[in-house]
């Protein structure tokens, strides 16, 4: 034992289940479970605790702790366990796990997903579950049969003796009995037969028909409909309200405050959403109230300008090299807020009974919901269920908690299943936002391209403690609110006065080996909700970065391919990433109003480089192709990377080229697609993905690709019109 | 009352006429494959089939589909009787989150069933009015490419001709 690896060191349990066949859970490590598994029979089947369901008529169910929001999540994390369980991942049965801690994300010590990290966490955990699993389901064998386990071999869900075939469910019944192998050895890469192939989605047939079932289609007999009424300025409470035209509209049930709106309950969504128009809010000001985005930006800069940022990590003496240096560029890059919108609005649907609850949404925290319910309803834990649906997306927005409160409170004050819908208005008005961000960079080269020195500063506010605001009540259900209050202030203070959030500053040196920098911060919050998105920090810092990147070779009149390769000495992958792109854009030959841009940035542990190839026409910018070179260790499953990268351009892309969160007397500004576009089919551009070739553990995919498209853009349009545009999204002037 | 053709079965609405179809299809009638995305007509997730054109359902009141046949993504094909577009949807692992897919296909069905050859063109321009945020579009492109010309029984050669 001594001798394992922390990751290694989880045990696993069987346990028989009547009917149902063999149950295989892990704990992970860091998680807290020693006893016996709680494992139920439902009417419905199985009420799931662990990974892995092995039924008498051979039937595999994989039980996925991971949420899948369209980064291909269940069939990669099915592949895992396939490989070596020796089960071909497309016959088997993904179903979402429930809520239960052995599904901690292990980095988490939660159940969640997000920080592109599912597949690097569970690789090799879920492993382990299979190759266990399978070392059990031989050892049964061997006794039913009379066999010595290592004269039988495994295919596809069969035990093999010589030309018999024997399934895998034939032995449920006796590997029940058994105790379950451990540190069971694992396969050689060499040896895979799923993980490194290209293979079909799991889910790609329901969604093709639609028949996957997402959160807004939880459908319960006598269920009626939620909408909430917001303040147009976030945080701020209702005065008072006037709801006598809104309680006699049509199929109308209720009105009932709540703690952040007003609630309209009625028949039909339609109804509700109806009656909502008619109801007369007055809301308090407070001090978000008189902010607009031009202060916003004013006041970011003047907080850079002031100097007395708080300092996040430094190498070296930069201020020794800049003394020495005989070029200096000093630049403003700035990001605005932005929202997530993802395709499905948010919603959830509960309902609330003597004997418990019962929770169908999507969410990215799963063990956060269900603690936000046992906070609020005072319901043990155990008598709390969430469905988790597939998510219509996530993107960070579906790691919030808002409406999981809004539909406890709705479910409260009525005697239905309810469900909570929100409209786009709401999605795009009332979220929480990506912060805008202010980057002021500095930086010197050598003749020959080397930075000797840099800093990088940035203001804006920060994600971690608003987030953890959120998250809290439902991470800790049951710490009494005036203590959460009191450690969430303590945060507040601390990343206002002495540390930098990490995500607020992340990606400002890392992607390069830097000889002398510093990286610090300016805490400047308005009030505005903020939380993930979609690659975080990165998404704005690498717009700085690599921007200047190019401005720098610009300066030395240097190529900015080989200026980027000459500061990635000691960084090998992103050096052979850097390099095959250059080789790849040094090949391309594209019409003479096509302009090549570059850009590269590490971030979740995999390195990408994107080349855009763009042309201006009438200060239009229109991107043609994107080619992107990534290293994400062992491609799990190959076409799943690709498409997440694929998507990660366009999603980039829209954000490049429209994406922007206005304040106007603290109010959002934009409400649905009209004004906050996101790009269509008729403007993406084709996207070619070369994946280099790894045998070490992969790492994350569905971020990475989003943030070296902007500066990458940025750049082809430099030199495209000669104009350097530092503020996202670009417009040219 | 408001009766029309729903995926082939006659039915009758009784409720407001002025309801959008969407929430008719999804909440009355219980078929949720069509989804719901921003409500205005911008987004192409609740697209049907109205007498077989492709119609955004979330700004179309239910009276306007009196006597009339609207066809869902169920009515198009069903996990064991697949639309050639919804096998090339998987072929090509077209979905990511999915939400988008049911409007996307039914548009892009809409438009096979109208031009059978559609051109790269074509298909930028039919399917602009739907937005997939997860960023699927070079895959749905293919997808829909590789049945157009193919698939219906139509002559692949014409479409060589006139390229
Ligand atoms: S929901 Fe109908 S177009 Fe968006
Ligand atoms: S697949 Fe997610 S919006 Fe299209």
């Amino acid at each position: 034992m001594s001798n394992q690896t922390l990751s290694r060191r989880h045990f696993l349990k069987t346990s028989g289940l009547i009917g149902g066949g063999v149950v295989v859970a892990v704990a992970l490590p860091g998680c807290a479970f020693q006893g016996p598994h709680p494992i139920e029979v439902a009417d419905s089947g199985f009420v799931p605790n662990a990974f892995l369901q092995i039924t008498p008529d051979n039937n595999v169910i994989f039980y996925c702790p991971s949420d899948e929001m369209g980064q291909g999540i269940r069939t990669g994390l099915a592949t895992i366990v396939g490989e070596e369980l020796d089960v071909d991942p497309a016959t088997m049965l993904v179903k979402a796990a429930g809520s239960h801690e052995d599904y901690n994300n292990p980095e988490f010590g939660v159940q969640g997903t997000g920080g592109s990290n599912a597949v690097r966490v569970f690789y090799e955990p879920l492993r382990q579950v299979g190759a266990d699993t399978r070392a059990l389901l031989l050892n049964a064998a061997s006794l039913e049969l009379g066999i010595p386990s290592d004269q039988l071999r495994t295919d596809r869900g069969f035990v093999i003796v010589g030309d018999n075939r024997y399934p895998y469910g034939d032995f449920v019944e006796t590997a029940s009995t058994l105790e379950m192998p451990v540190a069971s050895p694992l396969k050689a890469p060499s040896d895979f037969q799923y993980i490194g192939a290209d293979a079909p989605r799991i889910d790609a047939l329901a969604k093709a028909t639609g028949t996957a079932s997402f959160g807004i289609d939880a459908d319960l007999p006598g269920m009626v409909y939620a909408v909430v009424v917001r303040p147009p300025v976030a945080g701020s409470k209702a005065l008072k309200y006037d709801d006598s035209a809104a309680r006699v509209a049509p199929g109308v049930q209720a009105i009932v405050p709540v703690s952040s709106g007003i609630a309209v309950i009625a028949e039909g969504y339609w109804q509700a959403n109806q009656a909502a128009k008619k109801l007369t809010v007055v809301w308090e000001e407070n001090a978000l109230s008189a902010v607009t985005s031009q202060q916003v930006r004013r006041d970011l800069k003047t907080a850079l300008d002031a100097d007395d940022d708080t300092e996040s990590t430094h190498e070296g003496d930069p201020d020794k090299a800049f003394a020495a240096a005989d070029m200096i560029l000093e630049t403003d890059y700035y990001a605005p807020f932005l929202a997530h919108a993802p395709m499905e609005p948010l919603n959830a649907t509960l309902h609330i009974t003597e004997d418990g609850a019962e929770l169908w949404t999507g969410v990215q925290f799963v063990g956060a919901a269900q603690g936000v319910l046992e906070r609020l309803t005072g319901l043990p834990r155990g008598d709390i269920k969430i469905h988790n649906q597939f998510l219509g997306g996530g993107f960070g927005r579906r790691a919030t908690l808002s409406h999981i409160v809004e539909v406890a409170e709705i479910a409260m004050s009525i005697d239905k299943p309810v469900q909570l819908l929100w409209s786009r208005e709401d999605d795009l008005r009332h979220g929480f936002y990506r912060p805008a961000a202010m980057m002021k960079i500095k930086a010197t080269t050598d003749e020959e391209g080397r930075v000797t020195a840099w800093q990088a500063r940035r203001s804006g506010a920060n994600i971690t403690a608003q987030t953890m605001k959120n998250a809290l009540p439902g991470v800790l259900p049951s710490m009494p609110t005036s203590l959460l209050n009191g450690l969430v202030g303590v945060m507040d203070y601390v990343f206002d006065n002495w540390a930098v959030d990490g995500s607020s500053v992340e990606g400002l040196h890392e992607t390069y080996s830097l000889p002398s920098y510093r990286v610090s911060h300016a805490s400047v919050d308005h009030g505005l909700p903020t939380t993930f998105w979609r690659s975080v920090g990165h998404s704005y810092t690498s717009f700085a970065v690599e921007s200047m990147m190019d401005e720098l070779a610009e300066a030395r009149q240097i190529d900015p391919v080989a200026l980027r390769l000459k500061n990635l000495e000691g960084k090998p992958r992103m050096q052979n990433v850097v390099a095959q792109a250059g080789k790849l854009m040094a090949d391309m030959s594209v019409p003479e109003t096509h302009h090549l841009g570059f850009a590269a940035h590490s971030s979740f542990g995999t390195d990408v480089a994107q080349i855009a190839e763009v042309s201006v026409t009438n200060g239009n910018i229109r991107v043609h192709k994107v080619t992107c070179v990534v290293d994400c260790g062992l491609a799990v499953n190959p076409d799943i990377v690709r498409a997440q990268l694929e998507g990660a351009v366009m999603f980039a892309l829209t954000a490049t080229l429209y994406g922007q969160i206005d304040l106007d007397g603290g109010a959002v500004v934009q409400s649905n697609f009209h004004n906050y576009p996101i790009l269509r089919m008729n403007e993406s551009p084709a996207v070619d993905v070369v994946i280099i070739n790894s045998d070490t553990p992969p790492t994350g995919i569905g971020e990475p690709g989003v943030p070296p498209l902007a500066p990458a853009v940025a750049n082809a349009v430099y030199r495209a019109t000669g104009q350097r545009l530092r503020d996202l999204p670009l417009q040219l002037t | 009352m408001i009766t029309f053709s729903l995926n082939g079965d006659s039915v009758s609405f009784t409720g407001d006429p002025n309801t959008p179809l969407l929430w008719v299809i999804r909440d009355e009638f219980k078929l949720k494959g069509s989804k719901f995305g921003c409500g205005a007509g911008l987004c192409g997730a609740c697209t049907m089939h109205l007498d077989g054109s492709a119609i955004k359902t979330c700004v179309l009141p239910v009276a306007a589909a009196a006597d009339k046949a609207v066809t869902t993504i169920e009515g198009l094909g069903n996990p064991e009787a697949l639309h050639p577009l919804q096998s090339a949807w998987v072929e090509h692992n077209v979905p990511q989150c999915g939400y988008c897919q049911s409007g996307q296909i039914m548009a892009a069905a809409a438009l096979i069933a109208e031009k059978p050859g559609a051109s790269g063109d074509d298909i930028d321009q039919a399917m602009s009015g739907n937005i997939c945020r997860c960023g699927c579009y070079p895959r749905i492109k293919a997808a829909i490419l590789s049945v157009a010309g193919s698939a219906l029984g139509y002559d692949a050669t014409a479409v060589e001709a006139r390229s």
